[in-house]
């Protein structure tokens, strides 16, 4: 028996789906038969279906057991004082042990004419393509579900894996996450490898679905990449629940850039931790663009764990209907001569709300920290909401450590000029909007995503009167 | 499950003699939280929502007709939403209240 739940499709057989899904590929959404969510007996046969190696599922169940200890998050705990999970039903969702046969991918925003060395696709956390050019296999880069790499490259992924860069008990979200992640990807480029082409990863959502994809990132010493990731719903409006993890390793001297674009359909609930840990003399280019999802929190954390390391974190929000994207950002300075700089900015309209909460952590042997963060929020509507609350907590006595933090609404006197000029109102806001995010676009250094990212958000700017 | 056609309509979201006077009770309308306040014979109906720093206002104490948020002692008038003390100014959205028989029925403000 299907559980009740959102989703109105359930698929009998998949023989069935699939003539039914040639015959009607256009309209039908298809949605997944969840089990009957997460439970132990769930979880019991989700172990035994999957054949992992022990030390695998010895990582699980201590996360799950974790799970069942914690409770689902409520407004008394600071960090969730301004995100309301209480309409949240976990019971709603589950992973799916079928993979949604014949549903359409949604489209890829970020790999628009880009010349990619590989991908992968993902549809409620089965992944159903992974490529990689051959040329890069022969070099040892491994690109492919997580899933099959831990079968595949098990030595050689366990001593990553058993870092636990993300915190499994930092809430029940991320212990859950930990206890159930499926499909997901895993980049792992040897030492002195540079890959020039982008890589692109896009995960997708069926009505109702639930994704649990996991991301492992390892760049070796002296090695060099660039990952595009976005996620995106196959139907607009359905709901679907995203628990997920993201986890970038870059080794001494290692250089990634890693772009995360969040486009789910405006049903779907988001809870991800994502951790970045950057060694000595590596750099880390990491952009985070939010545009969809009904509720999403974040934690995006980037440890600077040896000397001479570098960060830069982007952030484009735009928010609309009623929205509720929550940002939780660390940027940690355990080792000295570190840069770390984070700009995020959001737009938002209609009723939607923001949050983000930052914090530059400089442990006592960080010293000649420079660290920066800033916050940039336009306000289109008079009912949006933004908060926005910078902190520093610094523990060495020889640092630079700065933040700033603005809020406003679009400027009358912009408006008028523009329209002075012949533009009409919507063409001038479009103007406004486009240039208070050329800051970011400007830092964003692969075209096919700062191009992406403008049409997407121009395409979402309402007729204002 | 979400029933939009119901979105302008008033809904039933509980029995007169569930809620004590004073007393109040939370109900979830169209993925809105809303809290039903019982106060001097009347019921009310206000977003759960403080205006000042999103706060829980059915968690806050009854003072007469007007309720405090737990977070910072804002106060809001139940019949209008009225901002009444600081730190909040701007008011919280209030919802029409109809009892018919022993139910009370709710209809959301879409407007704000």
């Amino acid at each position: 028996m299907p559980p009740a739940g959102p989703t109105n499709n359930y698929l009998q057989s998949a023989s069935h789906t699939e003539r039914a899904s040639f015959a009607n590929k256009k309209f039908r959404t298809v949605s997944t038969l969840a089990q009957p969510t997460f439970t132990q007996d769930a979880f019991d046969s989700f172990l035994s279906a999957r054949q992992e190696p022990a030390w695998v599922r010895d990582l699980r169940l201590e996360a799950w057991q974790k799970s069942q200890e914690l409770s689902l998050p409520n407004r008394q705990q600071e960090e969730w004082m301004r995100t309301d999970v209480r309409l949240l039903r976990l019971d709603r969702f589950g992973f799916s042990a079928e993979r949604a046969i014949g549903a359409a991918t949604p489209d890829a925003l970020l790999s628009h004419g880009v010349d990619l060395a590989g991908r992968t696709v993902a549809i409620d956390s089965h992944v159903v393509t992974a490529e990689l050019s051959a040329d890069l296999a022969r070099q040892g880069v491994i690109f492919e579900s997580l899933d099959t790499a831990v079968q595949r490259h098990g030595d050689l992924l366990r001593p990553y894996l058993s870092r636990r860069v993300v915190n499994f008990a930092a809430d029940k979200f991320a212990a859950l996450h930990a206890a159930w992640w499926s499909g997901g990807t895993v980049l792992y480029v040897p030492r002195g490898v540079a890959i020039q082409r982008p890589l692109h990863m896009l995960s997708a959502l069926s009505a109702g679905g639930t994704d649990l994809g996991h991301t492992l990132v390892v760049l070796e010493a002296g090695s060099e990449a660039t990952l595009l990731a976005e996620s995106a719903s196959i139907a607009r409006d359905a709901a679907g629940l995203h628990l997920g993890a993201v986890e970038l390793i870059v080794q001494p001297g290692a250089r990634l850039r890693y772009v995360n674009l969040q486009n789910w359909s405006s049903g779907v609930w988001h809870f991800a931790h994502q951790r970045g840990v950057v060694d000595r003399d590596a750099r880390l280019q990491w952009t985070i663009a939010a545009l969809g999802a009904r509720l999403a929190k974040v934690n995006q954390h980037v440890a600077l764990v040896g000397a001479g390391a570098d960060t830069e974190v982007n952030g484009v929000m735009f928010t609309e209907g009623r929205q509720h994207l929550s940002y939780h950002t660390l940027q940690h300075h355990q080792a000295p001569h570190c840069r770390s700089d984070l700009l995020y900015k959001s737009a938002l309209q209609d009723e939607s709300r923001t949050v983000w909460r930052g914090m530059i952590k400089v442990d006592r042997d960080a010293q000649k920290t420079d660290g920066y963060q800033r916050n940039d929020n336009l306000l289109l509507s008079d009912h949006a909401r933004s908060d926005s609350i910078p902190g520093l907590e610094i523990e060495a006595d020889d640092v630079r450590c700065t933040h700033g933090s603005t809020a406003g609404r679009v400027d009358d006197e912009q408006v008028f000029y523009c329209r002075t000029r012949g533009l009409t109102r919507k063409e001038a806001i479009r103007t406004i909007v486009a240039g208070f995010f050329q800051q970011i676009f400007d830092r964003i250094t692969i075209e096919s995503v700062r191009e992406a990212l403008g049409q997407a958000i121009g395409r979402r700017i309402r007729e204002y009167e | 499950m979400k029933n939009w056609s119901l979105m302008s309509d008033f809904v039933p979201v509980a029995k007169v003699s569930e809620i004590p006077d004073p007393g109040r009770k939370l109900v979830d309308i169209d993925d809105r939280m809303v809290v039903v306040f019982h106060a001097a014979g009347n019921f009310y109906a206000l977003d759960d929502v403080c205006t000042h720093d999103g706060g829980p206002l059915g968690e806050g104490e009854l003072i007469g007709l007007s309720v405090a948020c737990p977070r910072h002692g804002a106060r809001f008038d139940l019949r209008d939403g009225r901002a009444l003390s600081m730190p909040a100014t701007k008011p919280t959205v209030v919802h029409e209240v109809r009892v018919v028989g022993d139910q009370i029925l709710v209809k959301l403000n879409d407007g704000a």
